[in-house]
């Protein structure tokens, strides 16, 4: 029988830090803009996914170069910034290639519907909306949007990989405590991503969106919803020390 | 949905609880005796599924927004993390209890904080999540013991995570609870075909796991035909149910004529 | 790993990755899985009965991840269990993949058409006869390559995840690369190709596929055929950057030399990011020039 209680108090600082990288999943997913089915038909600005399933995508990128990163260096600032690199490039790599097939294949340009003007290029945009759609393609906002939305979910995973992987007392190279780790961070990375789809629920463009203005709630949320699987985790790997043979 | 006789939710909850705990127990009792008898947890594992699958299916039907896949994944996600920590505590026997209690815990609070503090209008919302938690943990306990032999924390780390098999559980197990949903998504949609695909693919999750199984070539072989054997069983009656539902199964033809659309 | 080699390993990984991203895309395409799928589910319930594939395996994310943790899991059993060679346990493994995700597909468009029951939409076993075996195929396509990604990954380039984790990781980017990328092809284009090109889909149009084809009824394998002149590629070209460009930032400047090398790398990544942008904006700017605006500007008027 393991000293949950004492557990929890000797890592108060790593159960804070993956409270923390679990909110910053959820505040970045609301950066990122996502068009549902609607957008793979030209009927909606964004990336033509689900919000759950582009998130996990940008973040399941910053885990692989988390892992990747941390095998070899355990600097807390290269490791988090690697995983937000990863998820950004993940998703600028999809959004240069949607864009291509918008202005190439299907013939429109990119052109948000829920403001006149872009907030960035200051173009007009809703005479380039075409009829009877609500926008089409990646305009420069959504792009930055989306980079800021990457970084800011890749850090969160990183995070919350980083502060699972110090928990234990095992060498950062244990190939047990890193499958252990990457197995937590995945649950606990998809967990996070669910819950602001349930705030956003369909679609949203960025952080122009009007829908933009509920991130407190989801933010909130899962603040709350983190805690106990943050302590919950941390029991776990921490006990793994003390099994033999790991 | 048809006039038939549709089974309770509280009819498959029992189901699922019962089935998937006996089963892990079954398991976890005799397979020190003889590792063959892991199939119990298998076993378990179908039961858990059809049970999580009926969930999906009530907690869609009233409009998810965001896509059924996210409410699997959760599930699963609150699984995983709730079983590791049930194991991890060495508890012996209480463990996979304690992972199962752990899990709907966790997920009735996720439920209470997405009504609460997100605002979703879902009235079942809670104990959906709570079920749906605890399906997800007793799937993720039985296929555990199959590949694992035992629910050793130190085997289970080992055997069933190091090597990677726990995301084979995860993605297997949690189709066979989302999948039946979105695969007979429309409004013809009937409870016992639903419940029989989901009973066909967690045959599926069976025959991998058996063949992934580290409990000798006994316990692989004897999963892999019960694994089968429910795969098997339940495609035949889903097909008949196809037959019974659809407009036509035809072999060749052309679309319907004018007068047929009338 | 001396820095040469790793080049070579990871030229290897992006070429399997391209692979892995058009083959995702395509079998997207023949069962209409993508998010244009809720096109093919709506058309019943307008009246346009159709023979298009309609296969919906909860999102291509999902059912990618698991395709490959699959065969993933098959492969690893075969190697460390029977002792197979490597070259053999990922084909094998990935043949067990394609006839799972077989019995996905058959089950999906059967019980989807027949929930369909009162729109008279009727199932066409000709249909699932033909598609089937195109689906399994570019099913194995998109597993062995995401396998070999990973595979590589794991014992050439001493990624610390578990082989099969990694596939699992892959294969939910690449059908979220995927889903966000070849699907808009089908989606806005092929599936509409009755109505003017150079528009977004009209929402009076939702519903109204293209269903009668050059000579016959139009399916699956008509829209896979379109699709793979330029959806598909590109969706390879997608998912080959994306791990290329992720992997290659590190093997340039690698973290285990310092932290130096850590923060260069990092910063390296952004350039991309920034570069990827200034294309992007660059073709917003391009496409409203030649492309022109759909409405005038009637002056103070605020476009409905």
């Amino acid at each position: 029988m393991i000293d949950i209680v004492g557990l929890i108090a000797s890592n108060l600082i790593w159960i804070l830090a993956i409270v923390i990288g679990g909110t910053l999943i959820s505040i970045s997913v609301h950066f990122i803009p996502v068009g549902g089915a609607p957008a793979a038909m030209a009927q909606a600005t964004g990336i033509g996914t689900g919000t759950v399933m582009l998130a996990a995508g940008a973040g399941i990128a910053g885990i692989i170069a988390a892992g990747a990163v941390m095998a070899v260096n355990q600097n807390i600032w290269v490791v988090i910034g690697a995983a937000a690199v990863g998820a950004a490039v993940m998703l600028a790599a999809t959004m240069i290639v949607a864009t291509w097939i918008y202005a190439y294949g299907v013939g429109v340009m990119p052109v948000s519907a829920k403001v006149k003007y872009d907030p960035i290029t200051k173009y007009r945009q809703d005479l380039y909306v075409s009829q009877g759609t609500e926008g089409h393609g990646i305009p420069t906002v959504a792009y930055v949007s989306a980079s800021i939305g990457g970084l800011l979910g890749g850090l969160g995973a990183g995070l919350a990989y980083y502060a699972l992987m110090k928990v234990s007392t095992l060498p950062v190279t244990n190939l047990n405590l890193v499958a252990v780790v990457s197995t937590f961070t995945i649950g606990f990375f998809f967990i996070n991503s669910v819950i602001p789809s349930y705030n956003i629920v369909g679609t949203i463009e960025g952080f122009h969106d009007p829908k933009f203005k509920k991130w407190p709630k989801a933010a909130i949320a899962s603040f709350l919803a983190s805690i106990p699987l943050g302590i919950l985790a941390v029991v776990a790997v921490a006990s793994l020390a003390s099994v033999g043979g790991l | 949905m048809t006039e038939k006789k549709m089974i309770p939710p509280n009819t498959l909850l029992a189901f699922g609880v019962v089935g998937g705990l006996l089963g892990v127990y079954l398991a976890y009792f005799l397979a020190p005796m003889n590792p063959i008898f892991v199939f119990f947890g298998a076993l378990g594992a179908v039961c858990a599924s059809v049970w999580g699958a009926d969930v999906v299916r009530r907690v869609a039907s009233y409009g998810l927004g965001t896509g059924v896949p996210s409410i699997g994944m959760l599930a699963l996600g609150m699984g995983i993390i709730a079983v590791l920590f049930g194991l991890s505590l060495g508890l012996g026997p209480a463990g996979p209890l304690v992972a199962f209690i752990t899990s709907c815990v966790i997920g009735a609070i996720i439920g209470i904080i997405s009504k609460k503090v997100v605002g979703m209008t879902i009235p079942i919302m809670v104990s959906a999540t709570t079920e749906i938690a605890g399906a997800g943990a007793l799937l993720i306990l039985g296929l555990s013991i199959v590949i694992a032999g035992s629910l050793d924390f130190g085997v289970v780390v080992t055997e069933v995570i190091t090597t990677g098999f726990i995301m084979m559980i995860y993605i297997a197990g949690g189709m066979a609870m989302l999948h039946p949903h979105n695969s007979n998504l429309g409004p013809d949609e009937t409870q016992d075909r639903l419940l029989a695909l989901s009973a066909e693919k967690a045959g599926i999750a069976v025959v991998l796991s058996g063949f992934a199984s580290v409990a000798g070539m006994g316990a692989m072989a004897v999963t892999m035909l019960i694994g089968l054997f429910i795969w098997y069983t339940f495609w035949g009656k889903y097909y008949g149910f196809v037959k019974r539902d659809a407009y036509k199964v035809i072999d060749v033809g052309m679309l319907p004529t004018e007068e047929e659309m009338q | 790993m001396e820095p040469l080699i790793s080049m070579g390993v990871l030229a290897l990984i992006g070429a399997a990755a391209t692979i892995a991203g058009a083959s995702e895309d395509l079998e997207s395409d023949v069962g209409s899985q993508s998010n244009a799928n809720s096109q093919v589910q709506l058309a019943p319930q307008m009246g346009y009965v159709h023979r298009i594939y309609n296969k919906a395996i909860a999102g291509e994310p999902v059912s990618n991840a698991l395709m490959c943790t699959i065969g993933a899991t098959g492969a690893l059993v075969l190697i460390k269990h029977f002792g197979f060679s490597p070259l053999f346990a990922l084909v094998i493994g990935s043949l067990i993949a394609a006839m799972v995700h077989g019995s996905y597909s058959v089950t999906a468009i059967m019980g989807r058409e027949a929930s369909q029951a009162r729109f008279k939409q009727p199932i066409y076993l000709d249909l699932i006869r033909s598609h089937t075996p195109v689906i399994m195929a570019f099913a194995f396509l998109t597993t062995f390559s995401v396998m070999i990604v990973s595979y590589l990954m794991v014992y050439s380039l001493m990624h610390p995840f578990p082989f099969v984790l990694l596939c699992f990781l892959w294969g939910v980017v690449v059908g979220s690369v995927g889903s966000a990328t070849g699907d808009v092809h089908l989606g806005a284009e092929r599936q509409f190709q009755a109505t003017e090109f150079g528009a977004g889909l009209n929402a009076s149009q939702s519903g109204n596929i293209v269903r009668k084809a050059e000579s016959g009824l139009r399916n699956g394998i008509d829209n896979l055929w379109f699709c793979s002149k330029f959806g598909g590629p590109m969706t390879g070209v997608s998912f080959g950057m994306v791990v290329f460009l992720g992997t290659w930032i590190l093997v340039v400047f690698d973290p285990a030399e310092g932290n130096l090398e850590g923060w260069l790398s990092n910063i390296l990544g952004l350039v991309i990011v920034i570069v990827l942008g200034i294309w992007n904006w660059h073709i917003e700017k391009e496409t409203r020039e030649k492309y022109g605006p759909y409405k005038e500007d009637k002056g103070e008027e605020v476009s409905a």
